[in-house]
Protein backbone atom coordinates (compact mmCIF):
# COMPACT_ATOMS: atom_id res chain seq x y z
CA UNK A 1 0.00 0.00 0.00
CA UNK A 2 1.59 3.24 -1.16
CA UNK A 3 -0.51 5.61 0.96
CA UNK A 4 -1.82 5.07 4.47
CA UNK A 5 -5.16 6.69 3.70
CA UNK A 6 -5.92 3.95 1.16
CA UNK A 7 -6.77 1.84 4.21
CA UNK A 8 -10.18 3.55 4.44
CA UNK A 9 -11.23 1.34 1.52
CA UNK A 10 -11.13 -1.71 3.79
CA UNK A 11 -14.37 -1.20 5.75
CA UNK A 12 -16.15 -0.31 2.50
CA UNK A 13 -15.07 -3.60 0.95
CA UNK A 14 -16.09 -5.58 4.05
CA UNK A 15 -19.51 -3.93 4.09
CA UNK A 16 -19.91 -4.54 0.35
CA UNK A 17 -19.26 -8.26 0.74
CA UNK A 18 -21.53 -8.47 3.80
CA UNK A 19 -24.40 -6.85 1.91
CA UNK A 20 -23.67 -9.04 -1.13
CA UNK A 21 -24.30 -12.09 1.07
CA UNK A 22 -27.57 -10.52 2.20
CA UNK A 23 -28.56 -9.84 -1.40
CA UNK A 24 -28.01 -13.44 -2.42
CA UNK A 25 -29.90 -14.78 0.61
CA UNK A 26 -32.90 -12.69 -0.36
CA UNK A 27 -32.43 -13.84 -3.95
CA UNK A 28 -32.76 -17.41 -2.72
CA UNK A 29 -35.87 -16.49 -0.77
CA UNK A 30 -37.61 -15.01 -3.81
CA UNK A 31 -36.33 -17.84 -5.97
CA UNK A 32 -38.08 -20.22 -3.56
CA UNK A 33 -41.22 -18.09 -3.51
CA UNK A 34 -41.42 -18.41 -7.29
CA UNK A 35 -42.07 -22.13 -6.85
CA UNK A 36 -43.49 -22.29 -3.29
CA UNK A 37 -45.71 -19.26 -3.29
CA UNK A 38 -46.34 -19.03 0.47
CA UNK A 39 -42.75 -19.61 1.55
CA UNK A 40 -42.05 -17.29 4.52
CA UNK A 41 -45.42 -15.63 4.00
CA UNK A 42 -46.65 -13.40 5.60
CA UNK A 43 -43.38 -12.61 7.40
CA UNK A 44 -41.46 -11.77 4.20
CA UNK A 45 -43.81 -11.22 1.25
CA UNK A 46 -42.41 -11.59 -2.28
CA UNK A 47 -42.60 -7.88 -3.09
CA UNK A 48 -40.64 -6.98 0.04
CA UNK A 49 -38.01 -9.69 -0.48
CA UNK A 50 -37.55 -8.59 -4.10
CA UNK A 51 -37.17 -4.97 -3.01
CA UNK A 52 -34.53 -5.96 -0.45
CA UNK A 53 -32.75 -8.11 -3.08
CA UNK A 54 -32.46 -5.27 -5.60
CA UNK A 55 -31.82 -2.50 -3.07
CA UNK A 56 -29.04 -4.48 -1.39
CA UNK A 57 -27.46 -4.96 -4.81
CA UNK A 58 -27.42 -1.23 -5.48
CA UNK A 59 -26.16 -0.36 -2.00
CA UNK A 60 -23.37 -2.94 -1.92
CA UNK A 61 -22.20 -1.93 -5.38
CA UNK A 62 -22.12 1.70 -4.22
CA UNK A 63 -20.05 0.62 -1.21
CA UNK A 64 -17.78 -1.23 -3.62
CA UNK A 65 -17.42 1.77 -5.94
CA UNK A 66 -16.64 4.06 -3.01
CA UNK A 67 -14.11 1.63 -1.59
CA UNK A 68 -12.54 1.28 -5.03
CA UNK A 69 -12.33 5.06 -5.37
CA UNK A 70 -10.73 5.47 -1.94
CA UNK A 71 -8.13 2.87 -2.84
CA UNK A 72 -7.52 3.99 -6.41
CA UNK A 73 -7.55 7.78 -6.21
CA UNK A 74 -4.65 8.30 -3.75
CA UNK A 75 -2.45 5.99 -5.80
CA UNK A 76 -3.34 7.70 -9.07
CA UNK A 77 -3.15 11.21 -7.58
CA UNK A 78 0.10 10.32 -5.79
CA UNK A 79 -0.99 11.85 -2.51
CA UNK A 80 -2.89 10.97 0.62
CA UNK A 81 -6.67 11.18 0.61
CA UNK A 82 -7.93 14.69 1.39
CA UNK A 83 -9.75 13.55 4.53
CA UNK A 84 -9.64 9.93 5.70
CA UNK A 85 -11.76 10.86 8.74
CA UNK A 86 -14.53 12.14 6.50
CA UNK A 87 -14.38 8.88 4.53
CA UNK A 88 -14.79 6.82 7.71
CA UNK A 89 -17.60 9.05 8.99
CA UNK A 90 -19.43 8.70 5.67
CA UNK A 91 -18.99 4.96 5.81
CA UNK A 92 -20.83 4.70 9.11
CA UNK A 93 -23.54 7.15 8.06
CA UNK A 94 -24.17 5.23 4.83
CA UNK A 95 -24.07 1.85 6.54
CA UNK A 96 -26.45 2.81 9.35
CA UNK A 97 -28.84 4.56 6.95
CA UNK A 98 -28.79 1.57 4.61
CA UNK A 99 -29.33 -0.91 7.44
CA UNK A 100 -32.20 1.12 8.90
CA UNK A 101 -33.83 1.28 5.48
CA UNK A 102 -33.65 -2.49 5.04
CA UNK A 103 -34.98 -3.03 8.58
CA UNK A 104 -37.77 -0.61 7.70
CA UNK A 105 -38.67 -2.63 4.58
CA UNK A 106 -38.82 -5.82 6.62
CA UNK A 107 -40.35 -4.57 9.85
CA UNK A 108 -43.32 -2.46 8.75
CA UNK A 109 -45.66 -2.38 5.76
CA UNK A 110 -44.31 -0.23 2.94
CA UNK A 111 -47.20 2.26 3.23
CA UNK A 112 -46.45 2.69 6.93
CA UNK A 113 -42.78 3.23 6.16
CA UNK A 114 -43.77 5.92 3.66
CA UNK A 115 -46.01 7.59 6.23
CA UNK A 116 -43.54 7.61 9.12
CA UNK A 117 -40.66 8.85 6.97
CA UNK A 118 -42.63 11.84 5.69
CA UNK A 119 -43.09 10.75 2.10
CA UNK A 120 -46.16 13.03 1.93
CA UNK A 121 -43.96 16.10 2.13
CA UNK A 122 -41.84 15.13 -0.87
CA UNK A 123 -43.20 11.96 -2.48
CA UNK A 124 -40.41 9.91 -4.06
CA UNK A 125 -41.23 6.36 -2.96
CA UNK A 126 -42.99 3.49 -4.68
CA UNK A 127 -40.91 3.18 -7.83
CA UNK A 128 -38.89 0.09 -8.66
CA UNK A 129 -35.25 0.33 -7.45
CA UNK A 130 -35.98 3.78 -6.00
CA UNK A 131 -38.14 2.49 -3.15
CA UNK A 132 -35.94 4.09 -0.49
CA UNK A 133 -37.73 6.51 1.87
CA UNK A 134 -37.24 10.14 0.88
CA UNK A 135 -35.15 10.75 3.98
CA UNK A 136 -32.80 7.92 2.96
CA UNK A 137 -32.53 9.40 -0.51
CA UNK A 138 -31.53 12.72 1.06
CA UNK A 139 -28.94 10.88 3.11
CA UNK A 140 -27.58 9.28 -0.05
CA UNK A 141 -27.25 12.73 -1.64
CA UNK A 142 -25.39 14.09 1.38
CA UNK A 143 -23.05 11.08 1.46
CA UNK A 144 -22.49 11.30 -2.30
CA UNK A 145 -21.68 15.02 -2.18
CA UNK A 146 -19.28 14.66 0.74
CA UNK A 147 -17.68 11.66 -0.95
CA UNK A 148 -17.23 13.61 -4.20
CA UNK A 149 -15.77 16.51 -2.27
CA UNK A 150 -13.24 14.20 -0.62
CA UNK A 151 -12.28 12.46 -3.84
CA UNK A 152 -12.37 15.67 -5.87
CA UNK A 153 -10.11 17.57 -3.48
CA UNK A 154 -7.63 14.71 -3.55
CA UNK A 155 -7.51 14.73 -7.33
CA UNK A 156 -7.38 18.52 -7.62
CA UNK A 157 -4.40 18.69 -5.28
CA UNK A 158 -2.64 15.71 -6.84
CA UNK A 159 -1.71 14.17 -10.16
CA UNK A 160 -4.50 14.15 -12.72
CA UNK A 161 -4.60 10.96 -14.73
CA UNK A 162 -7.11 9.80 -17.30
CA UNK A 163 -8.16 7.07 -14.89
CA UNK A 164 -9.00 9.28 -11.94
CA UNK A 165 -10.65 11.91 -14.14
CA UNK A 166 -12.83 9.27 -15.81
CA UNK A 167 -13.64 7.80 -12.39
CA UNK A 168 -14.52 11.23 -11.01
CA UNK A 169 -16.70 11.95 -14.05
CA UNK A 170 -18.53 8.67 -13.56
CA UNK A 171 -19.04 9.23 -9.84
CA UNK A 172 -20.22 12.80 -10.42
CA UNK A 173 -22.67 11.55 -13.04
CA UNK A 174 -23.88 8.94 -10.58
CA UNK A 175 -24.60 11.62 -7.96
CA UNK A 176 -26.17 14.12 -10.37
CA UNK A 177 -28.44 11.59 -12.07
CA UNK A 178 -29.65 10.31 -8.70
CA UNK A 179 -31.23 13.75 -8.19
CA UNK A 180 -33.89 12.74 -10.73
CA UNK A 181 -35.16 10.29 -8.12
CA UNK A 182 -36.61 13.35 -6.37
CA UNK A 183 -38.56 14.34 -9.48
CA UNK A 184 -41.80 12.44 -9.30
CA UNK A 185 -44.35 13.96 -11.71
CA UNK A 186 -48.00 12.96 -11.50
CA UNK A 187 -48.07 12.19 -15.23
CA UNK A 188 -47.12 8.52 -15.41
CA UNK A 189 -45.37 8.85 -18.77
CA UNK A 190 -43.14 11.66 -17.50
CA UNK A 191 -42.57 9.74 -14.29
CA UNK A 192 -41.31 6.69 -16.21
CA UNK A 193 -39.25 8.82 -18.58
CA UNK A 194 -37.30 10.46 -15.81
CA UNK A 195 -37.17 7.31 -13.70
CA UNK A 196 -35.05 5.83 -16.48
CA UNK A 197 -32.72 8.83 -16.26
CA UNK A 198 -31.65 7.39 -12.94
CA UNK A 199 -31.89 3.68 -13.63
CA UNK A 200 -30.73 3.45 -17.26
CA UNK A 201 -28.25 6.32 -17.27
CA UNK A 202 -26.64 4.81 -14.20
CA UNK A 203 -26.11 1.27 -15.40
CA UNK A 204 -25.77 1.91 -19.14
CA UNK A 205 -24.08 5.28 -18.79
CA UNK A 206 -22.02 6.61 -15.93
CA UNK A 207 -21.44 3.28 -14.18
CA UNK A 208 -19.65 2.12 -17.31
CA UNK A 209 -17.19 4.97 -16.80
CA UNK A 210 -16.57 3.81 -13.24
CA UNK A 211 -16.19 0.23 -14.46
CA UNK A 212 -13.76 1.25 -17.21
CA UNK A 213 -11.63 3.31 -14.82
CA UNK A 214 -11.41 0.52 -12.23
CA UNK A 215 -10.59 -2.07 -14.88
CA UNK A 216 -7.92 0.17 -16.42
CA UNK A 217 -6.35 0.83 -13.00
CA UNK A 218 -6.17 -2.86 -12.13
CA UNK A 219 -4.85 -3.84 -15.57
CA UNK A 220 -2.04 -1.28 -15.41
CA UNK A 221 -0.96 -2.75 -12.08
CA UNK A 222 -1.34 -6.38 -13.09
CA UNK A 223 0.21 -6.25 -16.53
CA UNK A 224 2.74 -3.42 -16.43
CA UNK A 225 1.54 -2.27 -19.87
CA UNK A 226 2.24 1.39 -20.61
CA UNK A 227 -0.29 3.74 -19.11
CA UNK A 228 -0.60 5.62 -22.43
CA UNK A 229 -1.81 2.49 -24.21
CA UNK A 230 -4.42 1.71 -21.59
CA UNK A 231 -5.56 5.32 -21.40
CA UNK A 232 -6.17 5.46 -25.16
CA UNK A 233 -8.33 2.36 -24.91
CA UNK A 234 -10.19 3.89 -21.99
CA UNK A 235 -10.95 7.07 -23.95
CA UNK A 236 -12.48 5.14 -26.84
CA UNK A 237 -14.42 2.78 -24.55
CA UNK A 238 -16.02 5.53 -22.51
CA UNK A 239 -16.77 7.57 -25.63
CA UNK A 240 -18.59 4.60 -27.12
CA UNK A 241 -20.36 3.91 -23.81
CA UNK A 242 -21.75 7.44 -23.70
CA UNK A 243 -22.51 7.77 -27.43
CA UNK A 244 -24.55 4.57 -27.43
CA UNK A 245 -25.83 4.59 -23.86
CA UNK A 246 -27.34 8.08 -23.60
CA UNK A 247 -29.66 7.91 -26.61
CA UNK A 248 -29.95 4.17 -26.00
CA UNK A 249 -32.23 5.20 -23.11
CA UNK A 250 -34.82 5.17 -25.88
CA UNK A 251 -35.12 1.39 -25.63
CA UNK A 252 -37.10 2.00 -22.44
CA UNK A 253 -39.44 4.46 -24.18
CA UNK A 254 -41.06 2.06 -26.63
CA UNK A 255 -44.33 1.32 -24.90
CA UNK A 256 -44.75 3.92 -22.16
CA UNK A 257 -46.65 6.61 -24.05
CA UNK A 258 -43.75 8.44 -25.67
CA UNK A 259 -43.67 9.32 -29.41
CA UNK A 260 -43.05 6.49 -31.88
CA UNK A 261 -39.73 7.86 -33.09
CA UNK A 262 -38.23 6.48 -29.90
CA UNK A 263 -38.65 3.00 -31.38
CA UNK A 264 -36.13 3.94 -34.06
CA UNK A 265 -33.75 5.92 -31.86
CA UNK A 266 -33.90 3.33 -29.11
CA UNK A 267 -33.41 0.40 -31.47
CA UNK A 268 -30.51 1.90 -33.40
CA UNK A 269 -28.50 3.30 -30.51
CA UNK A 270 -29.08 0.46 -28.11
CA UNK A 271 -28.14 -2.02 -30.82
CA UNK A 272 -24.75 -0.29 -30.68
CA UNK A 273 -24.49 -0.59 -26.89
CA UNK A 274 -22.57 -3.90 -27.03
CA UNK A 275 -19.68 -2.05 -28.72
CA UNK A 276 -18.06 -0.67 -25.55
CA UNK A 277 -18.36 -4.08 -23.89
CA UNK A 278 -16.90 -5.73 -26.97
CA UNK A 279 -14.00 -3.29 -26.82
CA UNK A 280 -13.55 -3.85 -23.11
CA UNK A 281 -13.11 -7.57 -23.70
CA UNK A 282 -10.57 -7.10 -26.48
CA UNK A 283 -8.87 -4.47 -24.31
CA UNK A 284 -8.57 -6.72 -21.26
CA UNK A 285 -7.26 -9.71 -23.21
CA UNK A 286 -4.87 -7.53 -25.22
CA UNK A 287 -3.39 -6.02 -22.07
CA UNK A 288 -2.96 -9.41 -20.44
CA UNK A 289 -1.36 -10.80 -23.62
CA UNK A 290 1.04 -7.87 -23.76
CA UNK A 291 1.92 -8.00 -20.09
CA UNK A 292 5.46 -7.04 -19.20
CA UNK A 293 5.52 -8.84 -15.89
CA UNK A 294 4.06 -11.86 -14.19
CA UNK A 295 2.03 -10.46 -11.34
CA UNK A 296 1.65 -12.92 -8.46
CA UNK A 297 -2.04 -12.09 -8.03
CA UNK A 298 -3.43 -14.57 -10.57
CA UNK A 299 -6.89 -14.42 -9.02
CA UNK A 300 -7.24 -10.70 -9.71
CA UNK A 301 -6.30 -11.28 -13.36
CA UNK A 302 -8.99 -13.95 -13.61
CA UNK A 303 -11.62 -11.66 -12.09
CA UNK A 304 -10.58 -8.85 -14.49
CA UNK A 305 -10.85 -11.03 -17.59
CA UNK A 306 -14.09 -12.50 -16.26
CA UNK A 307 -15.50 -9.00 -15.85
CA UNK A 308 -14.91 -8.17 -19.49
CA UNK A 309 -16.27 -11.44 -20.87
CA UNK A 310 -19.32 -11.64 -18.63
CA UNK A 311 -20.16 -7.97 -19.13
CA UNK A 312 -20.06 -8.51 -22.88
CA UNK A 313 -22.31 -11.56 -22.62
CA UNK A 314 -24.73 -10.17 -20.05
CA UNK A 315 -24.98 -6.54 -21.04
CA UNK A 316 -24.00 -6.92 -24.69
CA UNK A 317 -25.43 -10.16 -26.02
CA UNK A 318 -28.42 -10.58 -23.71
CA UNK A 319 -29.12 -6.85 -23.95
CA UNK A 320 -29.11 -6.93 -27.75
CA UNK A 321 -31.32 -10.01 -27.66
CA UNK A 322 -34.41 -8.01 -26.69
CA UNK A 323 -33.49 -4.43 -27.43
CA UNK A 324 -34.93 -4.00 -30.94
CA UNK A 325 -38.44 -2.56 -30.78
CA UNK A 326 -40.15 -5.31 -32.85
CA UNK A 327 -38.64 -7.98 -30.57
CA UNK A 328 -39.22 -6.00 -27.39
CA UNK A 329 -42.89 -5.71 -28.33
CA UNK A 330 -43.16 -9.36 -27.32
CA UNK A 331 -40.41 -9.77 -24.73
CA UNK A 332 -40.96 -6.61 -22.68
CA UNK A 333 -40.97 -7.28 -18.94
CA UNK A 334 -40.72 -11.04 -19.35
CA UNK A 335 -38.21 -13.46 -17.86
CA UNK A 336 -35.92 -12.55 -20.79
CA UNK A 337 -35.47 -9.19 -19.06
CA UNK A 338 -34.68 -10.97 -15.80
CA UNK A 339 -32.12 -13.15 -17.58
CA UNK A 340 -30.41 -10.06 -19.03
CA UNK A 341 -30.51 -8.23 -15.69
CA UNK A 342 -28.90 -11.06 -13.75
CA UNK A 343 -26.00 -11.64 -16.10
CA UNK A 344 -25.39 -7.99 -16.91
CA UNK A 345 -25.22 -6.88 -13.28
CA UNK A 346 -23.04 -9.82 -12.35
CA UNK A 347 -20.70 -9.41 -15.30
CA UNK A 348 -20.34 -5.69 -15.41
CA UNK A 349 -20.57 -4.54 -11.81
CA UNK A 350 -20.35 -7.41 -9.34
CA UNK A 351 -17.22 -8.72 -11.01
CA UNK A 352 -15.53 -5.34 -11.39
CA UNK A 353 -15.98 -4.63 -7.68
CA UNK A 354 -14.62 -8.09 -6.80
CA UNK A 355 -11.73 -7.51 -9.21
CA UNK A 356 -10.81 -4.38 -7.31
CA UNK A 357 -11.20 -6.10 -3.94
CA UNK A 358 -9.12 -9.04 -5.14
CA UNK A 359 -6.35 -6.70 -6.27
CA UNK A 360 -6.45 -4.34 -3.28
CA UNK A 361 -7.12 -6.72 -0.40
CA UNK A 362 -3.64 -8.30 -0.18
CA UNK A 363 -2.17 -4.80 -0.05
CA UNK A 364 -4.65 -3.66 2.57
CA UNK A 365 -4.52 -6.76 4.74
CA UNK A 366 -1.01 -8.16 4.37
CA UNK A 367 0.90 -5.30 2.71
CA UNK A 368 1.68 -7.83 0.00
CA UNK A 369 0.92 -7.89 -3.74
CA UNK A 370 -1.00 -11.16 -3.56
CA UNK A 371 -2.70 -13.48 -1.14
CA UNK A 372 -1.20 -16.88 -0.44
CA UNK A 373 -1.62 -19.62 -3.03
CA UNK A 374 -4.41 -21.44 -1.21
CA UNK A 375 -6.46 -18.27 -0.81
CA UNK A 376 -6.05 -17.53 -4.51
CA UNK A 377 -7.03 -21.06 -5.42
CA UNK A 378 -10.20 -20.73 -3.36
CA UNK A 379 -10.91 -17.38 -5.00
CA UNK A 380 -10.57 -18.91 -8.43
CA UNK A 381 -12.88 -21.76 -7.47
CA UNK A 382 -15.40 -19.24 -6.23
CA UNK A 383 -15.08 -17.34 -9.51
CA UNK A 384 -15.91 -20.42 -11.54
CA UNK A 385 -18.71 -21.56 -9.25
CA UNK A 386 -20.41 -18.17 -9.27
CA UNK A 387 -19.79 -17.52 -12.96
CA UNK A 388 -20.96 -20.90 -14.21
CA UNK A 389 -23.98 -20.61 -11.90
CA UNK A 390 -24.94 -17.20 -13.24
CA UNK A 391 -24.56 -18.48 -16.81
CA UNK A 392 -27.00 -21.28 -16.04
CA UNK A 393 -29.34 -18.99 -14.11
CA UNK A 394 -29.39 -16.79 -17.20
CA UNK A 395 -29.97 -19.70 -19.55
CA UNK A 396 -32.80 -21.07 -17.40
CA UNK A 397 -34.44 -17.67 -17.19
CA UNK A 398 -34.01 -17.28 -20.95
CA UNK A 399 -35.72 -20.65 -21.44
CA UNK A 400 -38.50 -19.55 -19.09
CA UNK A 401 -38.75 -16.27 -20.98
CA UNK A 402 -39.03 -17.90 -24.40
CA UNK A 403 -41.85 -20.13 -23.18
CA UNK A 404 -43.53 -17.31 -21.32
CA UNK A 405 -43.49 -15.00 -24.32
CA UNK A 406 -44.79 -17.69 -26.64
CA UNK A 407 -47.56 -19.03 -24.40
CA UNK A 408 -48.67 -15.66 -23.12
CA UNK A 409 -48.14 -13.30 -26.06
CA UNK A 410 -47.41 -15.01 -29.38
CA UNK A 411 -49.67 -18.05 -29.36
CA UNK A 412 -53.03 -17.89 -31.18
CA UNK A 413 -54.61 -18.95 -27.88
CA UNK A 414 -52.70 -16.92 -25.29
CA UNK A 415 -52.80 -18.17 -21.72
CA UNK A 416 -53.20 -16.05 -18.57
CA UNK A 417 -50.07 -14.92 -16.70
CA UNK A 418 -50.41 -17.25 -13.71
CA UNK A 419 -51.24 -20.28 -15.86
CA UNK A 420 -48.03 -19.65 -17.78
CA UNK A 421 -46.10 -19.25 -14.53
CA UNK A 422 -47.19 -22.77 -13.56
CA UNK A 423 -46.10 -24.14 -16.90
CA UNK A 424 -42.60 -22.70 -16.64
CA UNK A 425 -42.07 -23.75 -13.01
CA UNK A 426 -39.46 -26.32 -14.02
CA UNK A 427 -37.17 -23.50 -15.13
CA UNK A 428 -37.71 -21.73 -11.81
CA UNK A 429 -36.74 -24.88 -9.90
CA UNK A 430 -33.58 -25.19 -11.99
CA UNK A 431 -32.82 -21.53 -11.41
CA UNK A 432 -33.29 -21.95 -7.66
CA UNK A 433 -30.85 -24.86 -7.35
CA UNK A 434 -28.33 -23.06 -9.51
CA UNK A 435 -28.75 -20.10 -7.17
CA UNK A 436 -27.84 -22.37 -4.26
CA UNK A 437 -24.61 -23.28 -6.07
CA UNK A 438 -23.96 -19.57 -6.63
CA UNK A 439 -24.32 -19.08 -2.87
CA UNK A 440 -21.84 -21.89 -2.22
CA UNK A 441 -19.40 -20.07 -4.53
CA UNK A 442 -19.95 -16.88 -2.58
CA UNK A 443 -19.32 -18.67 0.74
CA UNK A 444 -16.09 -20.03 -0.73
CA UNK A 445 -15.14 -16.52 -1.76
CA UNK A 446 -15.68 -15.25 1.79
CA UNK A 447 -13.75 -18.21 3.19
CA UNK A 448 -10.79 -17.37 0.91
CA UNK A 449 -10.18 -14.25 3.00
CA UNK A 450 -9.40 -16.43 6.01
CA UNK A 451 -7.47 -19.20 4.26
CA UNK A 452 -3.96 -19.68 5.55
CA UNK A 453 -1.21 -20.73 3.14
CA UNK A 454 2.15 -22.38 3.68
CA UNK A 455 4.31 -19.89 1.84
CA UNK A 456 5.42 -16.62 3.34
CA UNK A 457 3.87 -13.55 1.79
CA UNK A 458 6.23 -11.35 -0.13
CA UNK A 459 6.24 -7.78 1.07
CA UNK A 460 5.07 -5.16 -1.38
CA UNK B 1 -4.48 2.42 -30.24
CA UNK B 2 -1.33 0.42 -30.59
CA UNK B 3 1.37 2.12 -28.59
CA UNK B 4 3.87 -0.71 -28.84
CA UNK B 5 4.06 -1.45 -32.54
CA UNK B 6 7.81 -1.18 -32.55
CA UNK B 7 7.88 -4.76 -31.36
CA UNK B 8 5.42 -6.01 -34.00
CA UNK B 9 5.87 -9.58 -35.21
CA UNK B 10 6.02 -10.48 -38.95
CA UNK B 11 2.52 -11.21 -40.21
CA UNK B 12 0.84 -9.36 -37.37
CA UNK B 13 -1.08 -6.96 -39.61
CA UNK B 14 -2.57 -9.81 -41.60
CA UNK B 15 -3.34 -11.74 -38.41
CA UNK B 16 -5.22 -8.74 -37.01
CA UNK B 17 -7.02 -8.25 -40.34
CA UNK B 18 -8.05 -11.91 -40.37
CA UNK B 19 -9.53 -11.72 -36.88
CA UNK B 20 -11.23 -8.40 -37.64
CA UNK B 21 -12.79 -9.80 -40.84
CA UNK B 22 -13.93 -12.89 -38.96
CA UNK B 23 -15.66 -10.70 -36.38
CA UNK B 24 -17.08 -8.43 -39.08
CA UNK B 25 -18.54 -11.51 -40.77
CA UNK B 26 -20.32 -12.41 -37.53
CA UNK B 27 -21.37 -8.92 -36.50
CA UNK B 28 -21.50 -6.38 -39.30
CA UNK B 29 -21.16 -7.52 -42.90
CA UNK B 30 -21.82 -11.24 -43.21
CA UNK B 31 -20.80 -12.72 -46.55
CA UNK B 32 -18.78 -9.77 -47.82
CA UNK B 33 -16.36 -9.97 -44.88
CA UNK B 34 -16.09 -13.72 -45.31
CA UNK B 35 -15.26 -13.27 -49.00
CA UNK B 36 -12.48 -10.86 -48.06
CA UNK B 37 -11.23 -13.28 -45.42
CA UNK B 38 -11.13 -16.10 -47.98
CA UNK B 39 -9.23 -13.89 -50.41
CA UNK B 40 -6.71 -13.08 -47.68
CA UNK B 41 -6.46 -16.76 -46.77
CA UNK B 42 -5.77 -17.97 -50.30
CA UNK B 43 -3.26 -15.18 -50.83
CA UNK B 44 -1.19 -15.96 -47.75
CA UNK B 45 -1.84 -19.59 -46.95
CA UNK B 46 1.48 -20.79 -48.42
CA UNK B 47 3.87 -17.87 -48.25
CA UNK B 48 2.56 -15.83 -45.36
CA UNK B 49 4.35 -15.43 -42.04
CA UNK B 50 3.57 -18.19 -39.51
CA UNK B 51 1.57 -15.82 -37.31
CA UNK B 52 -0.58 -14.69 -40.24
CA UNK B 53 -1.12 -18.26 -41.43
CA UNK B 54 -2.09 -19.37 -37.95
CA UNK B 55 -4.75 -16.70 -37.52
CA UNK B 56 -6.02 -17.11 -41.07
CA UNK B 57 -6.50 -20.84 -40.54
CA UNK B 58 -8.38 -20.32 -37.28
CA UNK B 59 -10.69 -17.67 -38.64
CA UNK B 60 -11.52 -19.49 -41.88
CA UNK B 61 -12.18 -22.73 -39.99
CA UNK B 62 -14.35 -20.96 -37.41
CA UNK B 63 -16.26 -19.11 -40.15
CA UNK B 64 -16.99 -22.41 -41.87
CA UNK B 65 -18.16 -23.87 -38.57
CA UNK B 66 -20.40 -20.83 -38.09
CA UNK B 67 -21.94 -21.61 -41.48
CA UNK B 68 -22.38 -25.27 -40.58
CA UNK B 69 -24.09 -24.36 -37.32
CA UNK B 70 -26.46 -22.03 -39.19
CA UNK B 71 -27.35 -24.83 -41.57
CA UNK B 72 -27.94 -27.21 -38.64
CA UNK B 73 -30.20 -24.68 -36.92
CA UNK B 74 -32.25 -24.22 -40.09
CA UNK B 75 -32.51 -27.96 -40.68
CA UNK B 76 -33.70 -28.42 -37.09
CA UNK B 77 -36.30 -25.69 -37.52
CA UNK B 78 -37.57 -27.23 -40.75
CA UNK B 79 -37.58 -30.71 -39.24
CA UNK B 80 -39.62 -29.65 -36.21
CA UNK B 81 -42.46 -27.74 -37.77
CA UNK B 82 -41.05 -25.08 -40.08
CA UNK B 83 -40.49 -21.36 -39.67
CA UNK B 84 -44.00 -20.67 -38.37
CA UNK B 85 -43.77 -23.08 -35.45
CA UNK B 86 -43.04 -22.22 -31.83
CA UNK B 87 -39.72 -24.06 -32.01
CA UNK B 88 -38.20 -21.28 -34.13
CA UNK B 89 -37.91 -19.05 -31.08
CA UNK B 90 -36.13 -21.72 -29.10
CA UNK B 91 -33.60 -22.56 -31.82
CA UNK B 92 -32.91 -18.97 -32.81
CA UNK B 93 -32.41 -17.72 -29.26
CA UNK B 94 -30.31 -20.68 -28.20
CA UNK B 95 -28.20 -20.26 -31.35
CA UNK B 96 -27.79 -16.54 -30.73
CA UNK B 97 -27.00 -16.72 -27.03
CA UNK B 98 -24.87 -19.85 -27.00
CA UNK B 99 -23.54 -20.45 -30.52
CA UNK B 100 -23.13 -17.02 -32.06
CA UNK B 101 -21.86 -15.36 -28.89
CA UNK B 102 -19.31 -18.16 -28.32
CA UNK B 103 -17.99 -17.66 -31.84
CA UNK B 104 -17.73 -13.91 -31.17
CA UNK B 105 -15.87 -14.53 -27.92
CA UNK B 106 -13.38 -16.74 -29.76
CA UNK B 107 -12.85 -13.93 -32.26
CA UNK B 108 -12.31 -11.37 -29.51
CA UNK B 109 -9.69 -13.47 -27.81
CA UNK B 110 -8.14 -14.20 -31.22
CA UNK B 111 -8.04 -10.49 -32.03
CA UNK B 112 -6.38 -9.74 -28.70
CA UNK B 113 -3.80 -12.46 -29.36
CA UNK B 114 -3.16 -11.15 -32.87
CA UNK B 115 -2.76 -7.60 -31.58
CA UNK B 116 -0.22 -8.90 -29.08
CA UNK B 117 1.63 -10.73 -31.88
CA UNK B 118 0.81 -14.19 -30.54
CA UNK B 119 -0.38 -17.31 -32.29
CA UNK B 120 -3.50 -18.94 -30.91
CA UNK B 121 -5.47 -22.00 -31.82
CA UNK B 122 -9.24 -21.72 -31.35
CA UNK B 123 -10.35 -24.38 -28.87
CA UNK B 124 -12.22 -27.36 -30.38
CA UNK B 125 -12.98 -25.82 -33.80
CA UNK B 126 -9.53 -24.36 -34.56
CA UNK B 127 -6.82 -25.83 -36.78
CA UNK B 128 -3.25 -26.67 -35.92
CA UNK B 129 -0.76 -23.78 -36.26
CA UNK B 130 2.73 -24.20 -37.74
CA UNK B 131 5.39 -24.84 -35.14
Amino acid sequence: MQFQSQAVAKPYFIAAIGLFIGQILFGLIIGTQYVIGDFLFPEIPFNVARMVHTNLLIVWLLFGFMGAAYYLVPEEAERELFSPKLAIALFWIFLVAGALTIVGYLAVPYATLAAVTGNDLLPTMGREFLEQPTITKMGIVVVALAFLFNIGMTIIAGRKTVINIVLLTGLTGLAVLFLFSFYNPINLVLDKMFWWWVVHLWVEGVWELIMGAILAFVLIRLTGVDREVIEKWLYVIIAMALITGIIGTGHHYYWIGTPEYWQWWGSIFSALEPIPFFMMTVFAFTMVNRRRKEHPNKAATLWALGTAVMAFLGAGVWGFLHTLAPVNFYTHGSQITAAHGHMAFYGAYVLVVITMISYAWPHLQHNAPASNGRAQLLEMWSFWLMTVSIVFITLFLTGAGILQVYLQRVSDTPLPFMVVQDKIALFYWLRLWTGVIFFVGLCLYVYSFFAKGKETLASS
Amino acid sequence: MNGQTDTSVPGQTIAVAAEALYLANLLLLPGFSFALLLWLFFRHRRNGAPLARCHLRQTVAASLWAGVILVIVNVLILATGGYQSANVWMYVIIYFTVGHSSLILLGMVGLAKAMAGRAWRYPIIGMQCDE
